[in-house]
């Protein structure tokens, strides 16, 4: 087990610089995921901790020692693809085995070995099938084999769950959630899907074009995203953001007046309103609204409201309302934000007010 | 639908039966040539009256004049195509993995001087390669002819085997060297078991080349002893009256290994010269 420090990391393809000055430390046994669009740079830093894409400039350092020059092979970790990339001719024991084969092992050490992360990861009765024979789900959980049998330092994982279904992705979450919590290695996890980072992460570095914009445990960045990217990126469904002028203990915004608490920006000043769908509450007074969409899905009912006069560039908002609701389409609502939730950014730079 | 489904087969069998026939008239004619006796070779029947296996026998037992060195000649031509496909195989193994895998600098320059050489017409060459043979003292040595055919069938191996090795995952490359495989495992361990089709498909086109080559060996090789048996089936036509149905007789044997080796690897011929063969 080891941490990882990332100290000024940059990269460039060709003319296009991809990471801009990427500093992150991360610690001993922590599950650290990077997160953000596709483009955004997180594989490119995982590769680059991997080993498998040249350092530009910066340091990387595993356990305190810079592996700017290190083969992949000497850095002690190891790395969970896509594509899965298991070697197509080899049995699940041999792909697991693979990297202490190539060692040189004992048998009997290698055999114990893939033995036990088998057993870890319920493969016990596939050992001697081919990859080709094996579910998407089995596949990926000998690639998870592969890394768990060289007991490495620090396990990086490259999307590995994009290419399964939807409700075998969530299982998988929890199964490498829990090996982690067993294994307690250091893990770092690039994924694009935040709903992956915020259920398995300890920390979560969200970024965007070749910079963190925020650093942080989960539910932090959840509660007080730094900037509107962060905001809009977190949560599921997404925060609803709108543009208005900041009044005193208000928010003039889609010809209402929208509630806020303490003094925060300047009288007058352009900001943006953002408030998470499980944030508004319909109530029997407040800013009016035409109900749209119900959606009902059983412990939570998804309402789509629209707020303003349409031809003004009235806006549509989300709001999830815990258990059901008797509101029907074409229903007028009133909304109260609650105030405690409510989020303001600045509208030119998207800097959490 | 049906009648349009019905016209497009006829067509087909339209194309097909010409060239099946072009095709296998003149392997019918080598086979009635083989079983029929001197007398009726030229009788112009489709079926000899009475047929005789006696011509495999004279070429078995090297009972004819051209025929001293049958055994010897088969030999030199089973050696040399051997040895043409295993050092091909070897070389455009190594060039595909170097050029593919590895990404080694000038990879792109030797792809297009292969695609290059491959333009050339081998008679176009061969008075160089009969100087350079020459100059090396290797004229009459059986490795003058493998080194030649080597040389032709090179360029289109490296570039079959390329095509298939971009098309192996880059991500096994990647796996296998965190996995902590130098270079040469990885080749030893992941990529040649993965390139086996293609492997077979280039080993069986380069073994076919130099089996079935006449020029070359004809140039670089005079004496009896070394020269292929292709060479040897030439010297049947140097006299005026040549003994057809022994000459046939040899041809069909000489044509019975290729056919063997094609059917025995078709899969691989098909499946490995089109593509990468491999699932990943």
């Amino acid at each position: 087990m080891a941490s990882v420090s990332f100290s000024r990391i940059e990269k460039s393809f060709g003319a296009t610089k991809v990471l801009h000055g990427i500093s992150l430390h991360i610690a001993d046994g922590e599950f650290m995921v990077l997160v953000g669009p596709s483009g955004c740079g997180k594989s490119t830093l995982l590769r680059m901790l991997a080993g498998l894409e040249d350092i530009g400039a910066g340091e990387i350092a595993i356990d305190g020692r810079v592996v700017n020059e290190v083969d992949s092979k000497d850095r002690d970790i190891a790395m969970v693809f896509q594509s899965y990339a298991l070697y197509p001719h080899l049995t699940v024991a041999d792909n697991m085995g693979f990297s202490l084969r190539l060692r040189s092992e004992r048998k009997e050490l290698i055999q114990s070995r893939v033995a036990d992360a088998a057993k870890i990861l319920n493969l016990g009765s596939y050992l001697h099938r081919y990859p080709r024979e094996l579910s998407g789900g089995q596949r990926q959980r000998v690639a998870m084999g592969r890394a768990i049998v060289r007991d490495p330092k620090v396990f990086l994982f490259d999307e590995p769950l994009s290419n399964l279904d939807a409700k075998l992705r969530v299982a998988m979450r929890a199964e490498i959630k829990a090996l982690h919590q067993r294994l307690k290695t250091t893990t770092v996890y690039v994924t694009h899907d935040q709903v992956e980072a915020m259920t398995m992460a300890d920390r979560i570095a969200v970024m965007n074009e070749g910079r963190i914009e925020q650093l942080g445990e989960p539910l932090e960045l959840y509660d007080r995203p730094a900037n509107l990217f962060v905001a809009q990126f977190i949560g599921s469904p997404a925060m609803n953001v709108f543009e208005g002028l900041y009044r005193n203990d208000f928010v003039e915004a889609l010809g209402a007046r929208w509630p806020v608490s303490g003094l925060r920006a300047a009288e007058g000043q352009r900001v943006k309103y953002g408030i998470r769908p499980e944030h508004v509450d319909l109530a029997a007074a407040g800013i009016a609204a035409e109900v749209v969409v119900v959606e009902p899905m059983g412990a939570e009912t998804e309402l789509l409201v629209k707020v303003g006069n349409p031809a003004a560039g009235g806006q549509t908002l989300t709001l999830v309302a815990h258990g059901r609701s008797s509101i029907g389409p074409g229903e007028r609502a009133f909304l109260a934000p609650r105030l405690e939730h409510v989020h303001l950014f600045d509208a030119a730079t998207g800097a959490r007010l | 639908m049906t009648n349009r489904k019905l016209l497009s087969e006829a067509k087909l069998w339209l194309v097909a039966i010409p060239v099946l026939l072009w095709t296998l008239i003149p392997i019918y004619h080598i086979f009635l040539f083989s079983i029929s006796t001197k007398d009726s070779a030229f009788s112009g029947r489709l079926w000899p009256d009475h047929p005789t296996l006696r011509n495999f026998g004279t070429v078995f037992r090297q009972e004819h004049f051209y025929l001293h060195h049958f055994w010897s000649q088969i030999w030199n031509s089973l050696w040399i195509a051997v040895a043409t496909g295993a050092i091909t195989l070897a070389i455009a193994t190594g060039a595909a993995f170097a050029i593919s895998r590895l990404k080694v600098k000038g990879g792109r320059t030797v792809m297009n001087a292969a695609l290059f050489t491959y333009f050339i017409p081998a008679a176009f060459l061969a008075v160089p390669m009969y100087k350079a043979m020459g100059t090396y003292g290797l004229l009459n040595n059986r490795w003058s002819l493998v080194l030649a055919m080597v040389t032709l069938a090179s360029p289109y191996a490296i570039w079959v085997l390329k095509q298939a090795s971009d098309k192996l995952p880059w991500e096994l490359d990647e796996a296998a060297r965190i996995d902590g495989a130098t270079p040469m495992q990885l080749f030893r361990l992941v990529y040649l078991p993965l390139m086996v089709p293609s492997l077979v498909a280039i080993f069986t086109y380069a073994l076919l080349l130099a089996w079935n080559e006449y020029l070359y060996a004809f140039l670089l090789l005079s004496h009896e002893n070394t020269i292929p048996l292709a060479v040897g089936l030439g010297h049947f036509l140097a006299s005026d009256d040549s003994p057809w149905e022994i000459l046939m007789a040899t041809a069909l044997i000489y044509g019975l290994p290729p056919a063997a080796i094609y059917y025995a690897f078709r899969g691989y011929m098909v499946g490995g010269l089109t593509s990468g063969a491999v699932k990943s």
